[in-house]
């Protein structure tokens, strides 16, 4: 082979690397104060590429990026504060009165209306999956810039939905063009696709503070690896969602700020029920005693997250006191002699009845501290005995459609509402399509009908600290680590912080110096 | 002359010899398992204790990249083995025969070889599944039709020579006359665009590994190996570059080997 040939290889790979880490990142012509926003949490797989937020998860994009804005916010604490609202009343059980601000416009200029809301909310509930039945509203009135909502169950956890982004307030009459919505933030989006959004400042904005910027580029780039070069290159003022890899190298740059904060993001491992083995809680126990929930924190997610015990971080006050498993691999595989589980063979795996204990790990790999736990999992239970088929796709619905999964790793946000209901409703109670482990349990069922109908918020959360208590007794969902967001912002940059619920980003005090 | 090349042939195959011995006995001589995960160990550079650096789960990368030649070099080997036998047989009957059957055959590969390969094997693999068997049949499926047409076009000549005719009228079946007759001109060809392909296989397997459509974890596969490094390319870079530099070794080896035995055969045709 001649030498050309032979140098090919490695300029090839080298061609591979550099085209990977260039080329994302094409501004549209600016003017102004312009900022550029690299980030891993927009685009398709996320089903958030429009600010539509009726559409699905667009909402986040939507409230994110400055576009719109909720009835209600949360504050650094998860709190409740009102936002478009300035207060609520609730009438009975049933009904809530909310009183609107009566200053806010959209960014067409059209006064916000009690009208607009009720409006809004209709097309809320007739587009959106989730809303209708987070909501559950039976009747609205709209009164100037008053609006009753009555509901049909009791919803003591009704304001909450409506901080969550798919309640951002947009101008409905206005339509959507484009991936484009109205709505009442400090920024309008003037183009928006799959690779990012074009954002410019509203000069109808409402709020006392008024946006600082001309101009805001949302890119979206998922490769970790991109969005490190990108910012290392100057080219992005900010960043969301870096390799954790990357960390140190802007941690050693004076150049930079970095910013984290804890979230109620959970890696968690739903158990499936559906599968024999897993239906004796002895085996159950043995895989949540057999990870090594502080050694996956500190060394693979090099510190960025928080261990955790139950559904909720303990920043969290209905997450606090929760007891979870301690990591103890010779209690699991006692307790899997006691199920029966023996080894015949060299292996190193357990059997029983002739049969190996062998269980398919299904996750995706969107979420680079998936793949990360997966592979972790698979060697730690393998020290246990139980051998584990990881399935890392983003084919990932296919598989829990067929339910060809044994054990299914995922990570969510189980307080998107501030509140712990959210979450036991859709992966907890029995029957729900989001239990994905199929788990049933009277006690927990009853916990949380009785969660459902408690209105007052130290009850509330003391029903939730029980729920999370029994859902760990029993085994059903191993939960490892919560996310501690990071963002990577230059020097210069200022008025731009993650916050714990992952929504606001863009926001009128973000600025550029 | 032939003895320089057939030094170098013996020298490039006890080089590739040597790999996959080293590899079969990597875990007896490293005492390290490719395998087993210690974390506190994590992505340490290359020492003393370990040559290559560790990966992020704390694991030998020489270990990891040792076992990981035997599988890549023995499922290349499958692969190329197996295409060159499946697109050799029906390249032997299509040009020995002729008719529906045959046209219709010839299209198909010629349906086959209008894919780009890494697109049809990266569609096949994502239709069947992740694993290095489904990888491994993706890239037999798209590989086999060069060998058809390569076969077709040298069987088709010799159909017409007098000893072909000769077999045919001494009552030789048609199996006897493929196989007998016709095979033994036309394998020296095979044999060599088989091993030329085998960097390209080589290099296609651990491209479908890197998009997590080949080996599954924890297999040391060395394309999965940099696809899981990737995220440490800045602060371990060793991660990356220890799988990447074993497939440009190999892949090197490979295409050597491939070039030295076509210069021989070459020469022994011209002798």
């Amino acid at each position: 082979m001649k030498l050309k040939q032979l140098l090919a290889l490695p300029v090839a790979l080298l061609l591979v690397f550099s085209l990977n880490g260039c080329g994302t990142v094409t501004a549209p012509a600016a003017t102004g104060k312009v900022f550029h926003y690299g980030t891993m949490a927009y685009g398709p797989a996320m089903q958030n590429a429009s600010t539509d937020p009726h559409d699905t998860y667009c909402g986040w994009s939507t409230v994110r990026y400055g576009v719109g804005e909720t009835l209600f916010k949360f504050d650094d604490q998860m709190g409740l504060r009102p936002w478009l609202a300035r207060s609520y009343e609730q009438v009975d059980d049933y009904t809530i009165k909310i009183k609107l601000r009566d200053d806010v416009v959209f960014s067409n200029g059209k006064k916000m209306t009690g009208e607009a809301v009720k409006a809004c909310l209709e097309d809320l509930l007739a587009r959106n999956d989730r809303a209708p039945h987070d909501l559950k509203i039976d009747a609205m009135t709209a009164d100037g810039q008053t609006l009753t909502i009555r509901s049909h169950e009791k919803m003591p956890d009704f304001i909450n939905y409506l901080a969550d982004p798919y309640s951002a307030i947009i101008d409905v009459d206005a339509g959507i063009h484009d991936r484009i919505a109205i709505g009442t933030g400090p920024y309008k989006a003037v183009r928006v696709d799959d690779q990012g959004l074009h954002l410019v400042k509203n000069e109808n904005y409402w709020g006392p503070v008024k946006p600082k910027l001309d101009e805001v580029l949302v890119y979206s780039i998922p490769d970790g690896n991109t969005l490190t070069l990108a910012m290392q290159s100057g080219e992005l003022d900010a960043v969301q969602g870096l390799p954790y890899a990357s960390l140190p190298a802007f941690e050693k740059n004076g150049a930079y700020r970095i910013l984290s904060s804890p979230t109620s993001r959970v890696y968690q491992a739903a158990m499936n029920y559906d599968t024999p083995a897993l239906q004796d809680q002895r085996v159950r126990q043995a895989i949540c005693l057999a990870i090594d929930k502080d050694n996956f924190v500190s060394v693979l997610l090099r510190g960025n997250g928080l261990v955790a015990a139950g559904p909720f971080p303990d920043t969290f006050p209905f997450g606090q006191g929760v007891q979870g498993p301690a990591y103890d691999l010779e209690r699991a595989k006692e307790l899997l002699r006691e199920a029966g589980y023996t080894h015949t063979d060299r292996d190193g795996y357990v059997t029983k009845d002739g049969q190996p204990l062998t269980l398919r790990w299904l996750t995706y790999t969107s979420r680079q501290e998936l793949p990360l736990l997966a592979e972790y999992a698979q060697a730690s239970l393998k020290k246990a005995g139980i051998k584990v088929d990881v399935n890392a796709t983003d084919n990932y619905k296919d598989f829990l459609k067929r339910g060809a999964y044994d054990i299914y790793a995922q990570a969510i946000v189980t307080a998107p509402t501030g509140d712990p209901g959210y979450y036991f409703m859709s992966k907890i109670y029995s029957g729900q399509p989001y239990n994905n482990g199929h788990y049933s349990s009277p006690v927990s069922d009853a916990l949380i009908d009785r969660l459902n109908n408690t209105f007052d918020r130290q009850e509330r959360f003391r029903l939730a600290r029980e729920i999370g208590q029994q859902i760990v007794n029993d085994d059903a969902v191993f939960y490892a680590s919560f996310l501690k967001m990071s963002v990577v912002m230059k020097k210069n940059v200022t008025g731009f912080a993650p916050h714990p619920c992952d929504y606001y980003e863009i926001t009128p005090e973000l600025d550029i110096h | 002359m032939a003895s320089h090349k057939r030094k170098k042939i013996t020298l490039l195959l006890g080089l590739i010899l040597l790999g996959l011995i080293a590899s079969c006995l990597a875990e007896y001589i490293l005492h390290y398992s490719p395998y087993e995960q210690h974390l506190s160990l994590a992505l340490q550079g290359p020492s003393f204790q370990h040559w290559l650096g560790t990966d992020v789960y704390g694991r030998d990368l020489l270990a990891r990249t040792l076992a990981g030649a035997k599988l890549t070099i023995i499922t290349a080997l499958a692969v190329a083995l197996l295409s060159a036998l499946i697109g050799s047989c029906i390249g032997l009957f299509c040009g020995y025969r002729q008719g529906k059957a045959v046209t219709c055959l010839l299209r198909l590969a010629d349906i086959f070889l209008s894919f780009p390969t890494m697109v049809f094997a990266i569609a096949v693999a994502g239709i069947l599944g992740g694993g290095t068997f489904n990888a491994a049949a993706a890239i037999t499926a798209v590989t086999w039709p060069k060998y058809t047409r390569l076969v077709r076009n040298l069987v088709s000549p010799l159909r017409r020579e007098y000893y072909i005719e000769a077999a045919q009228m001494s009552g030789f079946t048609t199996g006897q006359i493929l196989f007998q007759q016709i095979l033994p001109e036309v394998i020296g060809p095979v044999f060599i665009t088989a091993a030329l392909d085998l960097g390209t296989i080589i290099t296609e397997i651990a491209g479908l590994s890197f998009l997590g459509l080949g080996a599954a974890p924890p297999a040391a596969e060395w394309g999965s190996m940099m696809s899981s490094s990737r995220l440490y390319m800045q602060t371990a870079p060793w991660t990356v570059f220890v799988p990447g530099a074993a497939i440009v070794i190999t892949v090197a080896l490979f295409q050597l080997l491939a070039d030295s035995l076509r210069d021989f055969f070459d020469t022994k045709l011209v002798r």
